[in-house]
């Protein structure tokens, strides 16, 4: 019957095209690239490929790029079926996840090898991605978290400086606040709220990761402080609520009197504020010099089929031609040493406030908070800021919040 | 297709369910509205307070979101993929829908397993299904896109009940005069049932030119991304700044309703002669 | 007897070749799918390591340590819960427009409009339309002196799940419309006469003729109401993110989150399982609850 001929030839076909065709990334000399929301730089990136490809004859980049919360799901899938991409450009604590799960090539032998390359990198960037000893990313561009103040606000409020102290910050807080204006924003994902609890000597736990110990009655002071700034409006709610979009666009109005986010917000705010200038302006450190950094790395998926290919790209994505270019075009510290010198000379020229903005980034990079190096971060993660987030906007006191955070943590290190 | 109203004397005044529907129609018509119009104003859209209409219209949101991004080919690769399922859709679906008209033995069997089918979630079944397509070899290509979509349960009922409903005379008829089975459904069925087929075109149009998270994960490079994923991605580029995301979304949803508005004649069609069939 | 049994294996074949190329669908993407997930869900595996057996241990972690497990139940019942009251909506109007009313198709076609909409492009819309800013309901609700300032809807742990369920609602009304408007279509209208000549009141004849007959359509309704909570997975993507904190998380937010935002394919597994057995409760009950035998579907 022909229905049957029609489902023969069909099977027939399938067989054909497994053994025929040749899966994705497994030909010979070709090497997936998959980078995080890059696509804004579709035509360098595309032109460093062709750079790369034109001294070795026969090679292929394939290029990828995925917006954040697409990126794991991606990822995963690619990773399930055995056909993971070769470099990634993956953001801080979700590269210690995939290294926790194996999925990523230890770099320390090579890094060992050429210690000429290992010497490029900035190392307290460098060491963001040290997961029980081994190396497994190296820094492509990073950033970590300042305190942007508004010196109109301040002014208008008597005081003269930024804060040195935690009730420093609330105490100009509230007295900034008014009938439209906020005192202190803050940007919350990634852990990037860490430094106010870090400031106060609160700690998420122990050193060894496997105890949490931030339900102490200091601890519940600090939240407690946070959550009636909050009412009262000395701290913008948005803190608690909005992600990237909605606080940096309320602090470019103009009607916040400090804002705590890392370097790329000042770009970002500075196209949305024609208010900003060196005048009205400040970038200093948060009180203690705490910081939570948010940087890219790059990696190598340990299912690379072409690794050494893979490593040579990393190399020549992060030499110093090719990044001084990327730090150009995206306005970014790399994470390189004589790249982001060069980066700085040239803000210091051209745009004072920003250059202001970008030598935070590499000061007191001993004072790095918020970065666990935990295998299971996103799930620690889980387990404290929704109880966080419900005792900054009044839902829950600060005692009970703490609670189940250490309930919910604990339950994670344990089955970690 | 406006007809006069023919109501029985003594039976209740029409005003009242005009105005009901008058209220219902502008609130489920305003949502589209607003878009429209922010999609048109050339102020700042975030300004309090909003105006009802747009103020200063443009249509330069639109020529924007064209020269933005592949708008051209993303709407290819939805139109192809769409086309792909509705057209395999049918053939399966009614053969299956036909089949079941059938009584066979574990009939009963089948139907049970086709409505638990029903019940499985796409979002579970993303990594097997992931990793069969690409054991097919289709990853990321159009066919792969559209295969899990070329059958669906609710259709193939839909199809069954449409056939049962043939009168058995007819067919008998047609298996006397020598004609094969499929010819039986296509020269006699198929034509009885053009609600049936438009149910299922409007159906499986739908939930193909909408998928969003299996293109997501089966289409690697950018080139095959479908409408969808083209909105997607154009939230990341211009989170949030103008009135061209609105814009994207109005012209990302035109096709669809175009095709949809001309498809529903018949569907309609359809259903009202079923009501004269008394 | 030859020619019986010769017609018979015909038949049988037939059915098979035409059922075929269906059950193949059906089995690559679904049964087979759900299979892994049976078996996935007894083991602890990552793509990187090998299965390792282990009983029931996610389901009792699921039960007995899962806070968001519970939530997301929890909203999906809601969620689910709220269909009857769209069906009811739905119901009316399509009684509303089932007559000799000049412009039925018209209401009938702008009802229906929302409902072949890309469910991203839904969120969108609806994220817009409850912006504080620049929202429509905000605006209405302002202009009118109702509230003095802008609520944030989407980020209110009160507010957000019923405006989600909200946004879904106006999308699938125009659904429900059209399946109860094929069943009224399909009462025989001698029925009606009938009872009028007999003097039967109008909510009589409704609850009479009427309901009874459209068993088999509100059954229909309701089962898509149930799997409404699947496809809404994108609206939830784009307006929420099942946030804020676990509010307007629901089952399949929380498997997806589960299988690619925590890593764990395992025990997405076992929670896709118990939603599988879930559905398949509810599905049972409103088949009990419409009258049994799923109307037309069996016969």
């Amino acid at each position: 019957m022909q229905r049957r001929q029609l489902l023969k030839s069909t099977a027939a076909f399938s067989a054909a095209s497994v053994l025929g065709a040749p899966a994705i990334a497994q030909a010979p000399k070709k090497i997936t690239f998959l980078t995080w929301n890059l696509v804004h730089l579709e035509a360098p990136l595309k032109g460093w490929i062709a750079g790369f490809i034109k001294s070795r004859p026969g090679v292929e980049v394939e290029w990828v790029d995925k917006k954040g919360p697409e990126l794991p799901a991606y990822y995963q899938t690619q990773l399930a079926a055995s056909t993971p991409p070769d470099v990634i450009d993956i953001q801080g604590a979700l590269g210690l996840e995939y290294a926790a799960q194996g999925a990523l090539l230890d770099l320390t032998p090579r890094l060992g090898a050429e210690a000429a390359v290992k010497a490029r990198y900035e190392p307290a960037y460098l060491s963001n991605w040290v997961f029980e000893d081994k190396n497994y990313m190296v820094p492509y561009y990073v950033s970590k978290t300042l305190l942007f103040w508004n010196k109109t606000r301040f002014k208008e409020a008597g005081i003269a400086q930024p804060p040195a102290s935690f009730d420093d910050i609330l105490a100009a807080a509230d007295k900034i606040k008014g009938a439209e204006k906020t005192g202190f924003l803050t940007l919350n994902f990634d852990w990037l709220y860490w430094p106010l609890m870090q400031m106060n000597g609160v700690d998420l736990l122990t050193p060894d990761l496997k105890k949490a110990t931030f339900n102490t009655p200091k601890a519940a002071e600090v939240i407690t402080k946070l959550a009636e700034a909050t009412k009262s409006g000395a701290i913008n709610p948005i803190s608690w609520t909005g992600r990237w979009v909605e606080p940096n666009d309320a602090f470019a109005t103009g009607n916040v009197g400090m804002l705590h986010a890392h370097a790329p917000a000042f770009f970002w705010i500075k196209g949305k504020g024609p208010w900003i200038n060196g005048d009205t302006l400040g970038a200093a450190q948060m009180p203690g010099n705490w910081a939570t950094p948010n940087s890219h790395g790059l990696g190598i998926s340990k299912g690379s089929k072409n690794p050494d290919l893979a490593w040579d790209f990393v190399k020549y994505l992060t030499d110093v031609e090719v990044a001084t270019a990327f730090a150009k075009i995206a306005s970014v510290l790399t994470g390189s040493k004589e790249v982001d010198k060069a980066q700085l000379a040239r803000f210091q020229k051209d745009d004072p406030l920003a250059f202001q903005v970008l030598s935070t980034q590499l000061e007191h990079t001993d004072k790095m908070c918020g970065n666990w190096r935990l295998g299971n971060d996103s799930r620690v993660k889980d387990g404290f800021w929704p109880e966080f987030q419900s005792a900054m906007l009044g839902r829950k006191d600060a005692k009970t919040a703490l609670g189940d955070a250490e309930r919910r943590v604990s339950r994670e290190l344990r089955r970690a | 297709m406006a007809r006069p109203s023919r109501r029985p004397p003594g039976s209740p005044p029409h005003w009242p369910r005009h105005a009901i529907m008058i209220v219902v129609s502008f609130l489920m018509l305003i949502p589209f509205y607003w878009v429209v119009k922010t999609s048109l104003t050339g102020e700042n859209i975030y300004a309090y307070p909003p105006r009802i209409v747009p103020v200063d219209p443009h249509l330069f949101n639109y020529v924007d979101v064209w020269y933005m991004i592949p708008f051209a080919r993303y709407l290819l690769n939805s139109v192809i993929v769409t086309a792909m399922a509705i057209a395999g859709s049918l053939l399966f679906n009614v053969a299956a829908g036909y089949a079941l008209t059938k009584h066979f033995p574990g009939r009963r069997w089948v139907v049970m397993l086709l409505l638990s089918c029903m019940l499985i979630p796409f979002q579970a079944t993303i990594i097997p299904a992931y990793l069969i397509t690409s054991w097919l070899g289709v990853l990321d290509t159009w066919l792969g896109v559209a295969l899990p979509l070329l059958s669906t349960i609710i259709c193939i009922f839909v199809f069954k009940a449409s056939f049962e409903a043939v009168p058995r005379s007819l067919i008998d008829a047609a298996r006397v005069d020598g004609l094969s089975e499929w010819r039986i459904v296509t020269r006699i069925l198929l034509p009885l049932s053009k609600s049936a087929i438009a149910t299922n075109v409007i159906l499986t149009f739908i939930w193909s030119w909408n998928a969003f998270l299996w293109p997501l994960i089966a289409i690697r490079t950018p080139e095959m991304q479908t409408l969808p994923l083209g909105l997607a991605r154009f939230l990341s580029v211009m989170e949030d700044t103008t009135g061209a995301l609105y814009a994207f979304v109005v012209l990302v949803l035109i096709p669809g309703l175009a095709i949809f508005l001309m498809a529903q004649k018949e569907f309609i069609r359809g259903l009202t002669s079923g009501a004269t069939k008394g | 007897m030859t020619w019986f049994r010769r017609k018979r294996t015909r038949e049988a074949a037939l059915v098979v070749c035409f059922l075929l190329p269906s059950l193949a669908i059906f089995f690559l993407y679904r049964i087979l799918p759900l299979g892994w997930n049976a078996w996935l869900s007894v083991h602890a595996w990552s793509p990187l390591k090998a299965a390792q057996f282990i009983g029931l241990e996610h389901y009792e972690e699921m039960l007995l340590d899962d806070d968001v497990f519970w939530q997301a139940l929890a909203n999906t019942l809601i969620f689910i819960a709220c269909s009857p009251i769209a069906i009811a909506a739905a119901l009316g109007i399509a009684l509303l427009v089932n007559s000799d009313l000049r412009g039925a198709a018209v209401y009938r076609t702008i009802v229906f409009l929302s409902y072949p909409l890309m469910t991203v492009a839904v969120g969108i819309i609806w994220r817009w339309l409850y912006d504080e800013r620049g929202g429509f309901i905000n605006y209405v609700l302002r202009s009118s002196g109702l509230i003095d300032q802008p609520v944030k809807f989407l980020q209110s742990f009160d507010w957000a799940l019923p405006c989600v369920i909200l946004a879904d609602f106006w999308q699938v009304l125009g659904f429900y419309m059209i399946i109860l408007l094929t069943g009224l279509q399909s009462i025989p209208q001698h029925l009606y006469e009938a009872a009028r000549v007999d003097g039967v009141p109008a909510t009589a004849r409704f609850l009479r003729i009427t309901l009874p007959l459209l068993r088999p359509s509100i059954f229909l309704c309701i089962v898509v109401g149930i799997l409404n909570s699947f496809t809404s997975f994108d609206l939830i993507y784009v307006m929420t993110n099942g946030g804020p904190g676990h509010a307007t998380e629901l089952l399949i937010t929380y498997i997806y989150k589960a299988g690619f935002g925590q890593t764990r394919f395992d025990y997405a597994a076992a929670l896709t399982v118990v939603q599988f057995l879930l559905l398949v409760v509810l599905t049972v009950i409103a088949n009990r609850l419409s009258g049994g035998n799923a109307g037309s579907l069996e016969r």
